[in-house]
């Protein structure tokens, strides 16, 4: 299917989810699904739902909910001639390898998911092999997830950690005094790590010093003696790599009294840092990720953010977290492959998806991983630098990852190798 | 053998090997896992016959795990030769830990073993190379034998019966030897064994080498099927789940352990709907056991006979 | 320079923590020789009452600190009474309740908060004191020290002063002996048990605008109490506050400059050296079995 067939179709499709969250808000009362004549979908979601990553787990099927009851509230979705209802069926794993394996098992045997969505990381790792050798389309936040023969694994919305360095750029630009830096983040290899090598490729590549380097263990109960370890190196800018801790790490950087740049990762539940710090001090944190009521967001390919945000914070008012729209921005780009494949098998929508040109979230799009892992499963594309304003995440630009990518490939790999992170 | 016990324990296996077929996935998985439990629990029994409690079990299972998956992992080496190498791995950081654990008995000995577990634990997440850290490694190859996909849980289960129908048949024989009947002898007349020339401190060292020998095979046998290991996997949550089954099962005899690690497990399966209750329900049956029946499930039979007799009694 | 004082003063504040989370273990061990493996929950219960009667509904403070030793205080009192007297002189047996009441009190917790990310609480007391223009010490923080001092100066007086310390000293120290003596173990050990939990209740409290709240931190607590209270010598409350300091400041330094993992792999292999070279501690005495 040519590009342009895929946008026209792409639009009648949001469209069609955005009217959809009309009458799905009229109609809540009622279950749309008890008077359904349509066939059930079922998409997986092998998530930890509890335990310490529920918050980048749970969120996220509330935002599929949220999507999946849109469409079915719209009359299902189309794909290859029969129509269906879109129906989520999860499992908790707690983050836990052992677990994530039967969940992934018993979402593909027993209630026959088609697609299963996971954050990524071990848990990831641990179901590989059996999901690669029964062909079961998986999707994951963490790219470096991929391997050379993970045929059915792709990331089609977070580039975990690769989009930190459009921060840094833009970080780089604005404040072009801030010279030196520390990073301090959690010693487990896919988040704190691929991250710390990412940023520090990113900071080598701006023509930032990186002072200090703090990677800690996960039974850290006071940051105290952390933070003040890498503040007597008196550097411009403190940098969370994805960092587990991020709301005791800036208390700890504001009773310091540390004054120059903060740049993290995430910046999940920033309200509860400003209820610990101060909005003067939050205001100018760097980080990764939009709040949906942001207008800067009208362009994006993705159906009413701003009504998705009201319906998600209608439900769970205290639940937002970066994955509460990553997952529906999956969901939904499964669906359209789906579509456009004529069927909701895993062979034939997997090589629909990497066999065509793909519309990113936040613009742009394209495949890319085989340089650092081995296979072009990555969907790369804009990604947003978001600045904390008056109290509130604002987007202050699309940074170009495909663009930085290209030019900067092997001082990437140069720091991944350091820290001893598998690349091809 | 009796007679009896031969037709009971062939009736038994008859069930095992039929059962799988009838199951769902998901079943089946948790009968492998409940029947490497079951190593679990015997060889922990092993260990607390001496009358020490310790809280280093998952641990060592850990210590056998990480010890077969890295090396098979990282060298190529078939699963055949891990998983006794497992064993043996898991029984010599035993030996080297019962110089220090050894010298102290009862709450030392249960916070000491605690200490030094969470140590072993502490290091696999700190040393990413070769642990892994936190995630720990996954990819762990499956064992191969002729053709057959031991991916696949039914033929998985039957090498997993077989391995720990041989192990729980050796610790039985340990047991009941006089080996066994000396570790029962260090337990309950300590004074009086040593007063007899029986050197304590080898019959406690001993007992403590050969169950982690059996729990790191049990740990082996675990991860070549999930494919994945991690600290997770064994820290003290885990330790807790075995002490309940022992408890709950009775840790008199031999079967109170089985019995507990089977009912349990199967309790556990029921809950599965109320993930987020489970660890209360378990700390209440815990609690339950220990202040009312601290026999376990096994005394429950004699206790009702007893009860029925003295209403016998009382009515005439 | 700055560094290093910086280092002494964070590792005396968490030394604070570490004093009130090690004195209720400790004396619940040397009057009833239990180890309560759920000690760590108590202080846990105590940071997730100040996170729902005051941050979530707001409760002045210092009122809701007072609600979370009343509150620890009264769990510790029922498990005394339902738990830890039946098992008297079977300490396996108390060992394995306190255990069952762990994931209890967890499951309590998770049911009040929900899951999801850790709790926060903002400080009820902002701002931060610098001295020497460069050390730096929140308010809070401040107030935490000055409360445990506080707490810890009046449980010393009441231990050594009052006819009731006299008798709980009595207890831990030969409890058959103390029984002839006339004195009533079974007070004396819910006396223990509620002084214990009360100081837990404060210390959860006190923690509880400075750490990530959530039903599992009590993990954490309980090693570096058990740390603590093995390296003080089992049952001796001097030694616990002493072993806090060390240990604190030990910790505090390994971390500053190695690791937080190494510092507590550390504290854990010293627990298990002073084990077999001096199972008494640096300040114990024999316990009699």
């Amino acid at each position: 299917m040519s590009k342009i067939e895929t946008n026209a179709s792409r639009r009648k499709f949001l469209k069609q989810v955005a009217a959809g969250a009309t009458t799905a808000t009229a109609a809540s009362i009622i279950p749309s699904r008890a008077f359904s004549a349509n066939k059930q979908l079922t998409v997986g979601m092998n998530i930890p739902m509890t335990g310490d990553l529920a918050p980048w787990g749970l969120p996220g099927y509330y935002g599929c909910e949220i999507i999946a009851r849109n469409i079915n509230a719209a009359g299902g979705v189309t794909i290859g001639g029969e129509t269906y209802d879109i129906n989520i069926a999860t499992y908790d794993h707690g983050y836990e390898t052992d677990k994530a394996v039967q969940g992934m098992k018993k979402l593909v045997l027993e209630d026959d998911a088609k697609m299963v969505m996971m954050l990524g990381g071990a848990t990831v790792a641990a179901v590989l092999p059996w999901a690669t050798r029964r062909k079961v389309l998986t999707t994951t936040l963490l790219p470096s997830d991929i391997t050379p023969d993970s045929n059915y694994l792709v990331a089609t919305c977070e580039s975990h950690p690769l989009y930190n360095v459009t921060g840094v750029e833009w970080l780089a630009r604005n404040y072009p005094d801030a010279k030196t830096a520390v990073i301090v983040t959690n010693n487990d290899v896919e988040y704190g790590l691929q991250s710390t090598a990412t940023y520090q490729a990113a900071f080598e590549v701006a023509g930032i010093e990186v002072v200090d380097t703090n990677l800690h263990g996960f039974d850290v109960t006071d940051f105290a003696p952390i933070v003040s370890s890498v503040l007597d190196k008196d550097p411009d800018i403190f940098c969370m790599a994805t960092s587990f801790y991020v709301t005791p790490i800036m208390e700890q950087l504001y009773h310091q009294g540390f004054d120059g740049k903060i740049i993290s990762c995430t910046l999940d539940f920033y309200h509860e840092i400003i209820a610990k710090t101060s909005v003067d001090f939050v205001n100018g944190t760097i980080f990764q990720f939009p709040d949906f009521d942001d207008p800067a967001l009208a362009d994006v390919n993705f159906p009413d953010p701003g009504g998705f945000d009201a319906a998600f914070r209608a439900d769970h008012p205290n639940d937002w977290s970066a994955v509460a729209w990553e997952y529906p921005v999956i969901l939904l780009n499964w669906i359209e492959n789906a579509q456009a494949a004529g069927s909701v098998e895993s062979e034939a929508v997997t090589a629909q998806m990497t066999g065509s040109e793909q519309n990113f979230v936040f613009g742009g799009g394209s495949w890319w991983g085989s340089q650092l892992w081995g296979l072009d499963n990555v969907l790369v594309g804009k990604w947003p630098v978001v600045v904390v304003e008056d109290g509130r995440a604002r987007i202050q630009e699309y940074g170009d990852l495909a663009a930085w990518l290209d030019a900067n490939n092997d001082v990437l790999i140069k720091h991944m190798k350091a820290l001893g992170l598998r690349t091809v | 053998m009796r007679i009896r016990t031969v037709f009971f324990l062939s009736l038994l296996y008859a069930a095992l090997i039929v059962l799988p077929h009838f199951l769902k996935y998901h079943q089946q998985d948790f009968l492998i896992f409940l029947t490497i439990n079951i190593l679990v629990v015997v060889s922990y029994r092993l260990v607390t016959l001496t009358g020490e409690w310790s809280l280093i079990h998952a641990v060592m299972m850990g210590v056998g795990a990480y010890t077969s998956a890295l090396i098979s992992k990282n060298f190529d080496i078939s699963f055949w030769i891990t998983l006794p190498l497992a064993g043996v791995m898991a029984g010599l950081v035993a030996l080297l830990l019962s110089y220090p654990l050894f010298r102290m008995t009862q709450f030392y000995f249960l916070i000491g073993s605690f200490a030094a577990g969470e140590a072993i634990r502490l290091t696999w997440i700190q040393f990413i190379k070769p642990f892994g850290g936190t995630g720990g490694t996954s990819a762990i190859p499956s064992p191969e034998l002729m053709n057959i996909d031991f991916l696949e849980p039914i033929p998985y289960f039957y090498l997993v019966l077989i391995v720990v129908s041989i192990c729980v048949y050796l610790l039985y024989r340990i047991e009941n030897s006089r080996i066994g009947l000396t570790l029962h002898a260090v337990h309950w007349k300590g004074v009086l064994a040593e007063s007899v020339g029986v050197n304590t401190w080898n019959y406690r060292t001993l007992a403590f080498v050969i169950g982690s020998l059996f729990v790191g095979i049990a740990g082996a046998l675990k991860v070549h099927y999930i494919g994945t290991v991690a600290p997770k996997q064994f820290d003290i949550g885990f330790m807790v789940f075995i002490l309940i089954w022992v408890i709950v099962g009775g840790y008199r005899t031999f079967y109170g352990a089985i019995i507990g690690a089977v009912v349990l497990s199967i309790l556990d399966e029921i809950l599965r709907g109320v993930e987020q209750l489970r660890p209360a329900i378990y700390g209440a049956t815990l609690i339950f056991f220990i202040l009312y029946l601290p026999g376990g499930l096994e005394s429950l039979p004699q206790k009702i006979r007893q009860k029925f007799r003295a209403n016998r009694e009382s009515a005439t | 320079m700055e560094l290093l004082i910086q280092t002494v003063v964070n590792g005396l504040i968490q030394s604070g923590f570490y004093a009130l989370a090690a004195i209720g273990l400790v004396l619940v061990f040397g009057v009833m020789r239990v180890v309560n493996f759920a000690h760590g929950e108590l202080v846990m219960i105590g940071a997730y009452t100040i996170w729902f009667v005051h941050a979530q509904n707001g409760v002045p403070y210092l009122i809701t600190v007072v609600l979370a030793i009343l509150l620890v205080t009264a769990i510790g009192l029922l498990m005394e009474r339902f738990l830890f007297r039946p098992m008297t002189g079977d300490p396996l047996g108390g060992l394995i309740c306190s255990i069952g009441m762990l994931f209890i009190l967890q499951v309590i917790a998770t049911y009040v908060g929900g899951e999801g990310p850790s709790k926060q609480v903002p400080p009820p007391f902002e701002g931060t004191l610098i001295i020497l223009d460069s050390v730096r010490i929140p308010y809070q923080r401040v107030f935490s020290i000055a409360v445990a001092i506080c707490a810890l100066g009046i449980l010393w007086y009441f231990l050594t002063r009052t006819k009731f310390g006299w008798a709980v000293r009595a207890v831990s120290m030969d409890r058959e002996a103390a029984a002839l003596q006339g004195i009533s173990t079974i007070r004396v050990s819910m006396i223990a048990i509620g002084v214990g939990a009360a100081m837990a209740g404060l210390a959860g409290a006190l923690m509880a605008p400075l750490t990530n709240i959530n039903p599992h931190m009590g993990h954490n607590v309980i090693i570096a109490a058990f740390i603590v209270t093995i390296v003080g010598g089992v049952g001796s409350l001097p030694g616990a506050v002493i072993a806090s300091v060390l240990y604190a400041l030990f910790h505090t330094f390994v971390t500053t400059y190695f690791s937080g993992t190494i510092a507590t792999i550390s504290g854990l292999v010293i627990m298990v050296l002073v084990l077999i070279v001096r199972p008494t501690g640096i300040m114990g005495h024999r316990v009699s079995e």
